[in-house]
């Protein structure tokens, strides 16, 4: 997992691109918890959108999660070809599988996401 | 707080039930333990999953042509509502049983498998793959049937068959994971739909079973007792029904559900 890499809460990461944009996706502890993805709703590009505003939907085995954007700003290109391909997320989460790239309102708001030591003790701490 | 809290509700429209159920969801969130919602349907409904095409349900199934349809927020496949015992249940994902989706599923599962136990009758829980009606091939796996009930999960409860090794499906459910709370629909099929035919009428608990199976009421309570048994937390009982007191809310929330957009968004 790279050092560069900040998480939120609800398991998305971000990480800061050159040209002031954001690459998100979502943590490999997020893909193995969900199992066996079967469709995925991506968002459009241009939509604009608050840090925590849910940027789309994943299903696993009958269950459907929200995705939640870590970041405000604005959605400048998706991942189109994850939607046909699922099994990148599982099988490179935090290269090919990225789901979107944003260009954040304030690139200041990655710092408050958690750093990858603070990310780890959270997922540690799960049953 | 190590409380289950459950109401029994009456029947109400697919729209009505789906919006008390997004409530449900928010109020778990805020005030904590598993909340559960056993309801009925005012008239047979067909339920789709979140992501199921809307052309199969309005073309391309003879059998549930003219029948109420709404779409779910969680996922799975299409259900037949009105012979069945149908719940919602909520949990954030903070307690112990909201982490992850299969700690849920195996949970209320497994103390249906227990309530009915307790009148004899084996089920257990699926290994998941197609059933024998819906076999598995090449580019039309078990995902693409179109009915929760011909599909086979793992966790799904199932009566064995000599006919079906696999099991023959009684009750499933499907999830909705939002950021800090889970929602969970699910069915019971009490007894084959007799409004409906065909591909969309499934085998029930009470025709696999015949004169073991309890009554639906009997059966409800003696589930809720078993999943508090399970999760050694105080059963509370409502008194009234779960919309005295949020029936604004709930009328505010099901807007969605009567929605074209939503119904077809896929």
């Amino acid at each position: 997992m790279a050092a560069d890499l900040k998480f939120a809460k609800t398991h998305e990461w971000a990480r800061s691109e050159s040209g002031g944009l954001a690459t998100v996706g979502i943590s490999s502890y997020a893909v193995e918890a969900l199992t066996d993805l079967v469709f995925m709703q991506l968002p459009t590009v241009g939509k604009r959108i608050k840090a925590g505003d849910s940027i789309g939907e994943i299903e696993s085995v009958k269950a459907v999660s929200d995705l939640y954007s870590p970041l405000s700003g604005e959605i400048v290109e998706v991942n189109t070809a994850l939607a046909a391909n699922l099994e990148t997320l599982g099988k490179d989460p935090y290269g090919e599988g990225w789901i979107v790239r944003i260009r954040p309102d304030d690139p200041k708001e990655l710092d408050s996401l958690l750093d990858r030591p603070a990310y780890d003790a959270l997922v540690s701490s799960r049953p | 707080m190590n409380t289950l809290t459950v109401w029994w509700d009456g029947a109400a429209d697919g729209a009505l039930n789906m919006g008390a159920d997004e409530c449900l969801a928010r109020e778990a969130e805020s005030r904590g333990g598993l909340l559960v919602r056993c309801y009925g349907w005012s008239a047979t409904t067909v339920s789709l999953g979140a992501f199921q095409k809307i052309d199969e349900a309005r073309r391309g199934i003879g059998e549930i042509q003219g029948l109420q349809l709404v779409r779910r927020p969680s996922g799975g496949g299409a259900i037949v509502h009105g012979s069945d015992m149908t719940y919602a249940a909520a949990v954030p994902k903070s307690h112990p049983w909201g982490a992850s989706p299969q700690i849920l599923y195996d949970a209320l599962h497994g103390a249906m498998a227990d309530a009915l136990a307790g009148h004899g009758i084996v089920a257990r829980p699926s290994e998941g793959g197609a059933s024998a009606a819906q076999p598995e091939t090449a580019g039309h796996d078990e995902e693409e049937s179109f009915f929760c009930f011909d599909r086979r999960a793992a966790g799904d409860l199932v009566v064995d068959r000599p006919e079906e090794p696999r099991g023959v499906k009684i009750m499933g459910s499907a999830q909705r994971r939002l950021a800090g709370v889970v929602l969970q629909h699910g069915s019971l099929l009490l007894r084959h739909n007799a409004t409906v035919a065909g591909r969309a009428r499934h085998p029930a608990a009470a025709d696999l079973v015949g004169g073991a199976m309890p009554d639906h009421e009997t059966l409800a309570r003696e589930w809720v007792r078993r999943i508090a048994d399970r999760l050694g937390a105080r059963l509370d009982e409502e008194p009234t029904s779960f919309f005295v007191g949020r029936d604004a809310d709930i009328a505010k929330l099901s807007q969605r559900f009567r929605e074209e957009w939503w119904t077809a968004r896929r």
